[in-house]
């Protein structure tokens, strides 16, 4: 133990001088958020505005959709990252595979918990357990892919489902709400979820397109990504709010959500677009070359063989255009004065009971959380994914 | 352009053989901008014959190759295929690319499916066999190059001599007319080539095709019916194996067989 602390920590002066300062650092830091967590921060304001911070003024008997909507979102995204590994998993003991996944999730888990014992609401806990429940069922119907039982499943049938599912559902819930009525967290997933489902057929195609032969195709393609690459989102995301008055009269003007998405999804196709085109470069001659030789057709050539292998490679950088879409919803809500997630979190605090009680930063702590929760389980998961995939070995 | 043109133009290449040749290249010229690949190539292959082609790198061997199944598109001349001539039209070229197996160098395995996949992608996909039969047809083609057992693995989990055999399963199950290598041994660690060499050997005593690029001298002395010796471009010579490698004519064959002999 000693010799671990001198080797690793004191090897040197100027180790144990970055050692000292880095420990002091951390220790006022921890110290800090431990007294505000715990001590000094008032949460109640959080307790008492948990319904409206997490789906707005929804109405209360149709709470379960939305509670059907998030699990099953759950199922299939467990579903599909078990599904689509090419192994079956081989951790033997049960302490290895519990000790895995507490690596994976533990701090997940833990903020999660923080969270729903901070909002000390029964159904919040009875909830989580429903989440985790969920989360189980998906990846026994992946692994149940993966082993005998859906063999015969085509794979596009089986992705279909996973993806229609928790799609359907969504809308259905979205359906039975005028505009008003949802806000907060609600939002940022629906916008998220929907925007994410959209662009990525649309940065595909955009992708094909700029590698395309045909010249009016592949000028067309490059001036729309270039272009909205260059302007920025909040830019955007404003021109959607007015612009379109300009072209549709005020009584048929789509909702602010509907901007939102449309915004959300043409911006983030076009990065995808260019990291989806990085990874097709990426694919050797050789790939279509043998191809064309069996007598495959360019477009099962695409799709059969350059395509997958290109997507495969680009997973990290396509979760992360997904993350930061996930996060940039929060723009929709300045932008488009939509009543979201961060504009719930800031319009509590002028509430009667706390004005100018300076609870904003209990407010701003636990949206910056909720995000953070929602970002690093994608990171995660795709680090995972890309792991399974066998990215890099060829 | 046309078949009109072709017709007469493979008339004129001789009657006689162009009736049980199977691949006739007339008069063919491929440039890569100023530089000249091919320079006027006539060459007949007839069925059931094994054509090896040599030379020394950049003599336009591959190339040569790869214009028979239009890899390449040849500038002038003309190539028809049994039967068939290679224009722009694409029907034309996918008809032919599906009498034509390729295997590369590299193998150009498809790495993201499995060896089994990659073999039942041609009769699957192009010929629109059903899944049970296509992989049927496979798993019988990776018996005859005699690797089975590893259907479900994926390429990189296979040595190279086993990733060219399923690359030449995968050529075979399009049951082509004609088989082109392209130096299929050249990225193989020495001791992987005969298991390669000898599948091909069988191949070609159950009377495939077969025009082979290739550094293996031996391979060409006890296969091939015929020898084409490339250099910069043309055809310098051609006969049988002992007519090329004992008594070679012209003195550019002589100067190459004797480097590397």
């Amino acid at each position: 133990m000693i010799t671990w602390i001198r080797r690793n920590l004191f090897r040197s002066i100027t180790d144990s001088i970055l050692t000292v300062v880095s420990a002091s650092i951390l220790g006022f830091v921890v110290l800090q958020v431990f007294q505000f967590v715990f001590i000094t921060g008032r949460w109640e304001i959080i307790q008492v505005n948990l319904k409206i911070l997490l789906v707005g003024r929804f109405p209360e008997d149709m709470m379960f959709l939305v509670g059907f909507s998030i699990l099953a979102t759950c199922f299939s995204i467990a579903s599909l990252a078990s599904g689509v590994s090419r192994t079956v998993e081989t951790t033997p003991r049960l302490a290895g595979r519990l000790w895995e996944l507490f690596q994976r999730f533990g701090l997940i888990i833990a903020t999660s918990a923080f969270l729903i014992v901070l909002a000390g609401d029964l159904d919040a806990i009875l909830f989580g357990a429903y989440v985790l429940l969920a989360i189980l069922g998906g990846r026994l119907f992946g692994r149940a892919r993966r082993n005998a039982s859906l063999r015969k499943l085509p794979g596009w049938l089986w992705v279909t489902i996973n993806a229609t599912l928790p799609l359907v559902l969504i809308f259905l819930t979205m359906g039975q709400a005028a505009l008003e009525e949802w806000g907060g967290f609600l939002i940022n997933f629906y916008l998220a979820v929907v925007s994410i489902a959209l662009s990525f057929p649309l940065g595909v195609l955009l992708a094909l397109g700029r590698r395309s032969t045909l010249p009016l195709l592949r000028w067309l393609c490059t001036a729309y990504i270039e272009l909205l690459r260059g302007a920025p989102l909040f830019v955007l995301l404003l021109l959607a709010g007015v612009a379109l008055e300009f072209f549709i009269p005020a009584s048929i003007a789509p909702d602010a959500i509907f901007r939102a998405v449309t915004v959300f999804t043409l911006f983030t196709a076009a990065y995808l677009a260019e990291v989806i085109r990085g990874g097709l470069q990426s694919i050797p001659k050789g790939q279509a070359e043998a191809g064309k030789a069996l007598g495959l057709s360019t477009f099962k050539i695409t799709f059969l063989i350059t395509l997958p292998q290109a997507l495969r490679n680009v997973i990290p950088a396509q979760i992360g255009q997904f993350i930061s879409l996930f996060k940039d919803t929060t723009l929709a809500g300045v932008a488009l004065s939509v009543f979201d997630l961060l504009n719930v979190g800031t319009a509590i605090t002028k509430q009667d009971d706390y004005l100018g009680q300076g609870l904003i930063y209990e407010s701003l702590a636990f949206v910056g959380l909720l995000f953070w929760v929602g970002s690093y389980v994608m990171s995660r998961e795709s680090q995972r994914i890309e792991k399974k995939l066998g990215v890099g070995i060829r | 352009m046309s078949n009109e043109v072709f017709k007469d133009a493979s008339k004129m290449s001789g009657g006689r053989d162009s009736d049980d040749a199977i691949i006739v290249i007339d008069g063919v010229y491929k440039r890569f901008k100023e530089f000249e690949a091919l320079k006027n190539i006539n060459m007949q292959v007839g069925r059931r014959e094994v054509v090896v082609v040599i030379g020394p790198s950049g003599s336009g061997k591959s190339t040569l190759i790869r214009c028979i199944n239009r890899l390449e598109a040849h500038d002038d001349g003309h190539i028809l295929v049994d039967g068939t001539a290679l224009t722009t039209d694409i029907r034309n070229i996918q008809e032919i690319r599906k009498e034509t197996g390729m295997v590369f160098q590299n193998f150009n395995l498809f790495p993201h499916l499995t060896v089994l996949t990659n073999v039942a992608i041609g009769p699957r996909r192009v010929r629109g066999l059903s899944k049970s039969a296509s992989e049927e047809l496979a798993m019988e083609l990776l018996t005859r190059v005699k690797i089975p057992e590893q259907a479900d693995k994926f390429p990189a989990q296979l040595s190279g001599g086993q990733q060219q055999r399923v690359a030449l399963a995968r050529a075979l199950a399009m049951t082509p007319k004609v088989m082109l290598f392209d130096e299929p041994t050249s990225a193989l660690d020495p001791e992987m080539i005969n298991e390669v060499l000898d599948a091909m050997k069988e191949l070609a005593q159950d009377g495939m095709t077969m025009i082979v690029v290739t550094h293996e001298m031996g391979f060409a002395r006890e296969v091939a019916d015929r020898v084409v010796f490339m250099d910069k471009g043309e055809i310098v010579e051609v006969g049988t194996p002992s007519e090329i490698f004992d008594n070679p004519k012209e003195e550019r064959t002589k100067k190459f067989l004797s480097q590397i002999l």
